[in-house]
């Protein structure tokens, strides 16, 4: 990844006021990356696979680190991350789930098809705040990212 | 079922030991084992051999990995846990290497670790980094189940 500027953090959640708190929290965090939201998994497909308006990488670059609901209207979020992880360009993307479903199903069948994290949605605004201070520190600050891929390189 | 354990794979004992230093600062830290090589972690993981009673060695709710191993490598771990039949196969894995290389990044990714954090050159900088490992993975990320047989959901 050549370009200087800072890497963009996917969004993909359908729920207009959880986007809202959590774009707050970001800016409040001092996140500066850009935050890309869309709002149900066609999009996001859409947009990862660089499809129509999304074929444009500079405008609309790969993010480094996806946060995913998995209740979406269309495609679910399982259903996005089971077809990243056969994609050649982003099956490598960290995704960490972002959900209000707490059941031990969906977290098993999320880690089974590849989800990096599984996080619960926190009811008190406060804790949205800290949470995603957190994701900042560890995933955007701490972990090493993939080298994301630009074109033909990135063989396993 | 023990979510509160890590498992540390290094045979580095310089290594260990400014790691477990550094945990051992936190408020609370999370018991830590530790086991030197790939084929220990296998075994412990499988729950074979010395590790067969699982009271006394409880599957960990971490697996923190190192990649350059003697006998099995880190990556050679990593790859039988994911082609595990059994729930076992979700355990979290965080690959904490002195690598930085792009090569080794994305293989620990393809074969399905979850995180890969780079071994910081300076105590302080290791301190930051079990803060930040331990309240993430053992007070924010919610953990997979890894008991029983697995669904047909494999990746």
């Amino acid at each position: 990844m050549a370009a200087p500027e800072l890497a963009t953090i996917l969004l993909v959640e359908d729920e207009i006021s959880d986007a809202t708190l959590l774009r707050r929290a970001f800016a409040s965090a001092h996140v500066l990356n850009p935050i890309v939201h869309l709002r149900n998994g066609d999009e996001a497909l859409g947009y990862l696979a660089g499809v129509g308006e999304y074929s444009d990488r500079r405008r609309h670059p790969l993010p480094a680190l996806i946060l995913l609901d998995l209740k979406l209207p269309g495609m679910t979020g399982l259903q996005l991350l089971q077809w990243m992880r056969t994609e050649r360009q982003l099956r490598r993307i960290p995704v960490v789930v972002l959900t209000l479903d707490e059941s031990p199903s969906s977290i098993n069948a999320a880690y089974d098809l590849g989800a990096n994290s599984y996080l619960v949605k926190p009811g008190d605004p406060a804790d949205v705040a800290l949470l995603v201070q957190s994701i900042q520190r560890y995933w955007m600050e701490l972990n090493q990212p993939p080298p994301l891929v630009m074109g033909a390189e990135g063989e396993a | 079922m023990s979510d509160r354990l890590v498992l540390l794979v290094e045979d580095d004992p310089s290594d260990v030991r400014l790691i477990q230093r550094a945990f051992n600062k936190l408020q609370t830290s999370v018991p830590m084992t530790r086991l030197t090589n790939g084929d220990d972690a296998v075994a412990y993981l499988s729950g074979e051999g010395p590790y067969e009673n699982r009271v006394a060695h409880p599957l960990p709710g971490l697996l923190l990995l190192d990649i350059k191993l003697p006998r099995r490598s880190g990556f050679e771990v990593l790859d039988w846990l994911r082609k595990q039949k059994t729930a076992l196969r979700r355990l979290p894995v965080v690959m904490l290497t002195s690598s930085r290389h792009s090569a080794d990044v994305n293989r620990a990714y393809d074969l399905g670790a979850n995180s890969y954090l780079a071994k910081p050159e300076t105590p302080g900088e290791l301190d930051e980094l079990a803060s930040r490992f331990q309240s993430y993975w053992f007070s924010l990320n919610q953990p997979p189940e890894l008991h029983g047989n697995a669904g047909a959901t494999a990746r």
